[in-house]
């Protein structure tokens, strides 16, 4: 890995000399603090993994990096003001899958998530867990599967809101066990987190984010993770095709983004340095804790977060559409 | 005029019935929903006509009664000059700048008051745009241009 | 563990000089961010966080919490000296206390909010400490239907907040619940009443809403007749607390305590009520309560009390389950997560030195700002003393900048200024502003777990008698209606109610 970071760095290194002559901001960039805006509140799980890359690249670049949270509208506030934002660096948007269900999910947006931005690379893909109350009947993912085809409506799930990773999860299984299950909104992760707890609701799907410590403390029940292999901090918890169900993944994905038209040179140092802070062992060991890891290196690019972005946004459209969810 | 009631419980029944039927009218455009699953449309249906008819009952009330004190003069000026810097506050943050936004404000504000002439304003301007200075963006770290790109060359 | 030993780790780990330091910094930071109007906790906070990075768990964790309890101290001084409270809590300290500061005592209003909060904190920490699982596990038995009756509830016995009109205070409440469900609905995401304004879709932002109908309306009707009075306060008379006030706000304290301790162990929303119940209460019990309203000093001292109790009980969900109850909170998550603790059910057992030493620093962040505060109070007074034509201006663009700050939301300006003049209307045709905001704030959650606890029961509306706890707190609420409604206690409710007429 380190290999490959020094030799995009060179590669950087070597389009910035291109572009010098044409523009003079890229050689002195960094020059003041940059801003990495979280278009959630402060303290969930999207602003906890940028606070922690922030202070990596901060490190690397050599320039403070301050994280600023504007939340609103499913995110579409904080990442509509950064596509309004002078494309200089020094403005950048931290998002997760949310920009991929964006358009779907709201029909007058007003920016356009792939042609608005310059993406930099993926930050990390949160593994979602699927967990129910303590005392709910199932005991393996095999017999939550015939549990909830027989029982359907009768089972309450929660989750965080239109658009929440909790909420497409939902969608998602109900979409590959072809079955429908009472959704319960909540206002945010918090709140149905505290109802699971209670036995007050019967499943919800969330990060490992949230999740993870409930489920080591034996809180709550947990039956599958929803990545290809199981996660380090769980290693006990099957991965969703072991426990019986095939071609379910997903995975929260986070990436980073200036606003589009940003200078080439400005983009490939924020790669390097976004790779630079991903290779960062503290941030290895935080994200460890939290149930996920950081991206290899040749997934913190660019051309990878525009891949995703699309592919994600096609899927998306289709499960949403099918499920008849709109938040206008 | 010699109304033989109370103007207060006239304007503020009037005031509750305009906005509680707002909101109910706008609400009947919602999504009804069934007691299983209420639609977004429920609460603000049933309480905006719980609020008209408060405020029916408010209006009813004030004929029975006239108020007893003569309403105090309205501050005109004071009206116009603290709500159009609240409005000028936001509409120029962004552009102007912390500084020129913070002094012009402060400025305004003071001449809402006629104890204030042009001079005192000037210097509670300067006063309060060198305390606002220093307790938000020193010591707060509010991040917001100290000059904004409307006034940069 | 043993309480005694596990206190002993607490006070071992808090009397370090080091986490001495930043609590002190913490709560002193808290108290200054509290004074300012708009600028709160939740932005201070989320300021700081980077700069916890470098800290140890401990330390970090100490002197955020001590900027959280700060803050309570903090908020309720603007609301007594100029009318503008930052949070709810502190818009029922603003009914009483601004009166009191207005006939020339903010002073023993001042007093008694910082030596209530100072029993109430030491009382809720000592709770804390000692029962803080159980409490918890307790606090999981509440569902939508309970907090759906509790709210209910605390709307019936809240119109007591009026001192003017019963039927205006009605409609100031249903006014308020209305302005709560502005936004985006979280069911099914139809944005309400947004006129398509996207800023609208998280709903109206409580600062903007209390700084525009307390803030800026008291400076519109101050702005009303200039000439004839001076605006502000008559001369202040003494700066401490009478024998007879001491005497009067032994049993306001006692109660508030109590109130908010509970309520704020409740994650739903149970802190939100309890400045509001306390309130309610002493109006009910007081044998004078055609005081309130007009300056009674027990408007103060509960409420304070109340609220900073539920202010630390608040840690409860979040130090033994992980669970935030608000904002705040929430935030604190955020910052145990940066320190590479993952806030649940396993920190008190795996980090015994961080919980009580995060509670131990608690009691003492609560001597520091009691020692703090008083000596502060003759500076405010003084503060008073300022031209009322230089203090406005201030006023109005610290609530500008304040507001900004939060979400650095454009919307949320033109909102104080939308809410200033419907509140001085309001407040000018004989409409008090408290109850709006307590509607305000309890609108949303009101609705949340009506719906919630319908689909939940699937359609059974039972669900809300059939539940012990629910049917306690409605039976409770059927209780004070009768109280209000039956004619032979009717003299009594109209000693409660003072009509204008």
């Amino acid at each position: 890995m380190k290999k490959t970071v020094s030799t995009l760095f060179a590669a950087a290194l070597a389009a910035g000399t291109a572009l010098a002559a044409t523009c003079v901001a890229a050689q002195d960039y960094p020059a003041q603090p940059i801003t990495i805006v979280v278009p959630f509140s402060a303290g969930g799980p999207t602003d906890t993994v940028t606070r922690l890359v922030a202070q990596a690249m901060s490190e690397d670049l050599g320039q403070q990096v301050v994280v600023q949270n504007v939340g609103g509208a499913g995110g579409t506030l904080g990442a509509g003001q950064v596509a309004a934002a002078a494309n200089d660096g020094y403005t950048l948007l931290l998002h997760h899958i949310g920009m991929s269900t964006a358009p779907a999910l709201y029909q007058s947006l007003p920016f356009d998530p792939q042609t608005d931005f310059a993406p930099i690379g993926l930050v990390t893909n949160v593994p979602m867990t699927i967990v129910a109350r303590r005392d709910f009947e199932p005991e393996t993912m095999a017999d939550l599967i015939t549990h909830i085809q027989e029982n359907g409506e009768n089972i309450t799930y929660a989750n965080a809101g239109i658009g929440a990773a909790s909420q497409l999860c939902g969608l998602l299984l109900m979409d590959a066990l072809d079955t429908r299950m009472t959704e319960v909104p909540y206002q945010g992760t918090g709140p149905a987190m505290t109802d699971l707890l209670g036995g007050q609701i019967d499943m919800m799907c969330d990060q490992t984010t949230n999740t993870t410590s409930q489920i080591l403390a034996g809180e709550i029940k947990a039956y599958a993770v929803t990545t290809p292999e199981r996660v380090a901090a769980l290693p006990d918890v099957p991965t969703a095709a072991e426990g019986g169900l095939e071609n379910f993944e997903l995975a929260i994905w986070h990436g980073l983004y200036a606003p589009a038209g940003t200078d080439p040179a400005i983009v490939e140092r924020l790669t390097t340095s976004l790779q630079a802070a991903l290779a960062n062992e503290t941030v290895a060991q935080s994200f460890a804790d939290l149930g996920t890891y950081p991206v290899p290196a040749d997934q913190a690019t660019p051309d990878a977060l525009a891949q995703t972005l699309a592919a994600q946004t096609e899927l998306w459209a289709e499960v949403i559409a099918a499920a008849g969810v709109s938040a206008q | 005029m010699a109304i033989n009631a109370s103007r207060n419980d006239l304007a503020s029944g009037g005031i509750f019935v305009a906005l509680g039927a707002y909101f109910a009218l706008e609400a009947l455009r919602y999504e009804f929903g069934t007691p299983l699953r209420m639609g977004p449309g429920f609460m603000p249906v049933v309480l905006g006509s719980v609020l008209v008819a408060l405020g029916i009952a408010i209006v009813l009330k004030g004929f029975r009664k006239p108020d007893e004190e003569a309403p105090p003069p309205v501050p005109w000026r004071g009206i116009a000059l603290v709500l159009g810097t609240v409005v000028f506050f936001a509409a120029t943050i962004r552009g102007l700048g912390f500084v020129p936004v913070v002094a012009i404000s402060a400025f305004v504000t003071a001449l809402a008051s006629r104890n204030n002439n042009w001079l005192s304003a000037v210097i509670i301007a300067v006063g309060l745009c060198v305390l606002c200075l220093v307790v938000f963006v020193v010591g707060l770290g509010l991040l917001v241009p100290l000059v904004g790109p409307w006034l940069r060359f | 563990m043993d309480l005694i030993a596990s206190l002993g780790l607490g006070f071992s780990v808090a009397f370090d000089p080091v986490n001495i330091l930043y609590c002190f910094l913490g709560v002193l930071l808290g108290t200054l961010v509290g004074v300012l109007p708009g600028i709160g906790p939740t932005a201070t906070i989320a300021m700081l966080l980077p700069i916890t990075f470098t800290l140890p768990a401990e330390t970090a964790l100490i002197m955020l919490a001590g900027i959280y309890y700060g803050a309570q101290y903090g908020g309720s001084t603007t609301a007594i000296l100029i009318n503008l409270p930052g949070e709810s809590s502190a818009a029922v300290t603003a009914i009483d206390g601004y009166q009191m500061a207005r006939n020339g005592r903010a002073g023993p209003a001042l007093a008694a909010a910082a030596l209530g909060s100072f029993f109430a904190g030491s009382v809720a920490t000592f709770l804390l400490a000692a029962f803080a699982p159980p409490l918890a596990r307790a606090a999981l038995n509440f569902g939508a239907p309970e907090y759906f009756s509790l709210i209910v509830l605390g709307l019936l016995v809240s119109i007591a907040l009026a001192h003017g009109s019963i039927l205006k205070a009605l409609a100031m409440i249903v006014l308020g619940l209305l302005l709560g469900m502005v936004g985006q609905d979280i069911y099914t995401g139809t944005p309400r009443f947004t006129f398509g304004v996207r800023e609208l879709f998280g709903g109206l932002n409580f600062v903007a809403v209390a700084v525009g109908v307390f803030g800026i309306a008291e400076i519109l009707r101050n702005l009303e007749d200039e000439t004839e009075r001076e605006v502000g306060v008559k001369r202040v008379t003494n700066l401490w607390l009478t024998r007879e006030d001491f005497r009067r706000i032994v049993g306001p304290v006692l109660r508030g305590t109590g109130l908010g301790s509970i309520l704020g162990v409740l994650p739903g929303g149970g802190h939100i009520l309890s400045s509001f119940a306390s309130y309610s209460t002493e109006k009910r019990v007081s044998k004078n309560p055609r005081e309130f309203g007009k300056g009674a000093i027990e408007g103060v001292a509960g409420p304070e009390s109340a609220n900073n109790a539920a202010a630390q009980t608040s840690f409860i969900p979040l130090l033994t389950l992980g669970i935030p109850a608000h904002p705040v909170m929430a935030l604190m998550v955020g910052a145990f997560i940066l320190q590479g603790i993952t806030p649940g059910p396993n920190v008190i057992n795996e980090q015994p030195a961080l919980f009580w030493g995060v509670i131990a620093s608690m009691w003492i962040g609560n001597l520091m700002l009691v020692i703090l505060n008083l000596p502060l109070i003759g500076l405010w007074v003084k503060m008073l003393t300022i031209p009322y034509r230089v203090l406005f201006p201030a006023i109005v663009v610290f609530a500008c900048i304040g507001t900004f700050s939060i979400n650095q939301n454009i919307f949320d300006i033109y909102a104080i200024a939308f809410f200033g003049i419907v509140g001085y209307l309001l407040i000018r045709f004989g409409c008090e502003p408290a109850p709006l905001l307590l509607g305000f704030v309890l609108g949303p959650l009101l609705e949340e777990h009506l719906r919630r606890a319908m689909i939940i029961s699937r359609g059974d509306p039972t669900i809300f008698v059939t539940r012990p706890i629910s049917a306690t707190l409605l039976a409770l609420a059927l209780a004070a209606i009768l109280i209000a409604v039956l004619p032979n206690i009717r003299r009594k409710r109209e000693e409660v109610f003072v009509e204008e007429g």
